[in-house]
């Protein structure tokens, strides 16, 4: 027995096969790497645009960009790690954080609101789980499905109208900052190390990479399927939630126009580059943490350093496609028929 | 032999739509036992251990575990429950997982409640394929990077080593060479001397006649019958597979 760590072990297979696989190899494969050579890549040419991108206070407002899509990215990377997927995340933001918000602007307390946010996007995650269940509906439609039935209720619930104002408790939540770190930030560690933990630690999360990995296999071996479906699209629907009241909190309304489809393909471009495989069974949060950072770096390189928007989204898209290709390259290794 | 059968089969049918896959399974496997189970492919072997163990869900029929029936829909956990243990033809194995926590599928140990506890899982996982002499290297090595043979031995060695009183193999040495089969077979005697009814489906008639007491033969999704093995000859019972005898009339269970 070896003392790498276990998550190391089921997230890159690779690794454990040392002697037969060079190490440069599995450096390669390893999805992490490929995303932090970008970054760096993007941080000197932004830094030789604008020295002021390297700059702590910028590095700080990257980081803080990131967490959103990291969050919501948390819960989306377990479901797909499970076999699933969901599209409707960006929506779910929308609708949880305009139910959380309107409810908290009408006087009901900060932490009922932000209950009955998470409420509404645990809610969102049983619909899914329903149709994709009960009726068949394959996840991609059926979330599909539910995105534009929140959208359409988000719209309806607040005639169009951002919620404001709010009150400063609630906005300090998402503006402060504790030892220099800003709140936000916080949440995303503190949230990201949950899940980093259920996933790598717990008997759910094995479990979920079981259910992803062979199903059949799974439900041979007696795991509950159906119900561990049932946690990760609830758990989809909670860490959006969470995310769409976190960014109401830091921009002080709850916003009709935030979310949408943008931020669900920002969500799941992050965790397909971060490494997690569409098929299932494969991925780390690590790996989902560096795609999200990657992602808020163009963000910011595109305003800091004026780096065009139609470069960013051909680096996008370019690491998408690397990082789908990469992923074939693992699952052909572990999946091939002996 | 006990009088009660450890894992018993009452005229069970289960269809796929148009296709009957079981029309009449009649099976007593007693504690103490290697009983094979014998038929050319598509004979609904498969599918009678899928519905003992609950992937698949029985028409009609009764199941009985020690003489206690068992509900026909139940889940692969409450047939575990019931104390089966199973290797499936396609293993059931989770291939981006390592072996120790394919191992402990279904059954992960852990430690004050939530903790995964990784050492026991690998302390455990070396002990039972130490226990049955297999040389499948690290335990931590991916399910996906093993051989067929070695999976196939990752398989057996997992439901060995939940040591439960009946025991299901659906095709044990499919993938195995002469020797790996004769370590199966070693471990096929092993389970019956500790008491346990071990049922184990197979196409190879030479490995049935060595390790099996008794031999159950199923054509077309019915029990043709069920033979002492030391009073059958290998003649006689392809003759059942293929056809050329026709079926005992109402089996004693019956
Ligand atoms: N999931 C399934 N769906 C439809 N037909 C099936 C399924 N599983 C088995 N069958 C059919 O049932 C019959 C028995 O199959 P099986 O039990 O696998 O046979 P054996 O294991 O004896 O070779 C075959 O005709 C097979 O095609
Ligand atoms: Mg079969």
């Amino acid at each position: 027995m070896t003392t790498t760590a276990p998550a190391e072990r089921t997230v890159h297979p690779e690794k454990s096969e040392a002697s037969r696989t060079p190490i440069l190899r599995t450096i390669l494969l390893r999805q992490e790497t490929w995303l932090l050579a970008v970054v760096v890549l993007i941080a000197v040419v932004a830094s030789i645009r604008n020295p002021n991108f390297m700059n702590p206070d910028n590095l700080v407002e990257i980081l803080r960009g990131s967490v959103i899509y990291f969050i919501m990215g948390c819960g989306a990377a377990l479901l797909v790690i499970g076999g699933g997927l969901d599209f409707s995340v960006g929506a779910i933001f929308t609708i949880s954080a305009l139910v959380g918000t309107s409810l908290i602007s009408q006087g009901v307390p900060i932490i009922l609101g932000i209950l009955a946010a998470l409420a509404v996007g645990a809610l969102a995650g049983v619909v899914n789980h329903l149709i994709v269940t009960y009726w068949h509906v394959p996840p991609i439609i059926a979330t599909l499905g539910t995105f534009f039935i929140a959208l359409g209720l988000s719209a309806l619930i607040t005639g169009g109208n951002d919620v404001v104002p709010l009150p400063a408790d609630f906005m300090k939540l998402g503006q402060g900052s504790v030892l220099f770190i800003p709140n936000v930030i916080w949440y995303g560690l503190i949230i990201g190390a949950l899940f980093y933990f259920v996933l790598e630690r717990t008997r759910f999360g094995i479990n979920v990479r079981a259910v992803g990995g062979n199903r059949q296999a799974a439900v041979g071996n007696g795991l509950r399927v159906v119900r561990i479906d049932l946690v990760l699209y609830i758990l989809a629907g909670v860490t959006a939630a969470i995310a769409g009241m976190i960014y109401s909190a830091r921009v002080g309304a709850g916003q009709v126009e935030a979310g949408g489809s943008s931020v669900t393909l920002v969500v799941v471009t992050g965790v397909l580059i971060g490494g997690v495989s569409l098929l299932g069974g494969l991925g780390s949060i690590t790996g989902v943490a560096v795609g999200a950072v990657l992602l808020s770096v163009i963000d910011n390189a595109l305003i800091v350093a004026q780096i065009p928007p139609q470069y960013n989204n051909v680096v996008v898209g370019a690491i998408l496609v690397g990082a789908v290709a990469v992923d074939h390259l693992r699952r052909k290794q572990l999946y091939k028929p002996r | 032999m006990s009088t009660t059968p450890a894992l018993e089969l009452r005229a069970v049918r289960k269809s796929f739509g148009p296709v009957a896959a079981l029309s009449h399974v009649d099976f007593a496997a007693y504690p103490g036992e290697v009983h094979a189970i014998v038929g050319d492919n598509g004979a609904g072997k498969s599918t009678m251990i899928k519905i003992v163990t609950g992937i698949h869900r029985g028409d009609g029929g009764a199941i009985l575990v020690n003489g206690e029936e068992m509900e026909l829909r139940h889940d692969a956990s409450q047939s575990q429950d019931r104390g089966i243990a199973v290797v499936y033809q396609d293993l059931a194995l989770v291939e981006c997982l390592d072996i120790s926590t394919n191992m402990a599928l279904g059954n992960l140990p852990y430690r004050w409640g939530v903790f995964l506890d990784r050492k026991r899982m690998d302390a455990e996982a070396a002990a039972a394929l130490k226990d049955l002499n297999a040389r499948v290297g690290d335990v931590r090595t991916p399910v996906g990077l093993l051989s067929g043979g070695q999976r196939q031995v990752v398989a057996i060695a997992r439901a060995v080593r939940m040591n439960k009183p009946i025991i299901l193999l659906d095709e044990p040495t499919a993938a195995l060479g002469v020797q790996e089969s004769a370590y199966v077979g070693r471990t096929l005697d092993r389970l019956r001397a500790d008491g346990k009814a071990v049922i184990c489906i197979s196409h190879d008639l030479e490995f049935v006649f060595k390790h099996s007491d008794r031999i159950t033969v199923l054509r077309l999704g019915k029990t043709v019958g069920t033979r002492t093995t030391a009073d059958v000859s290998r003649d006689e019972i392809i003759s059942m597979i293929t056809g050329a005898t026709p079926a005992d009339t109402l089996q004693e269970a019956s």
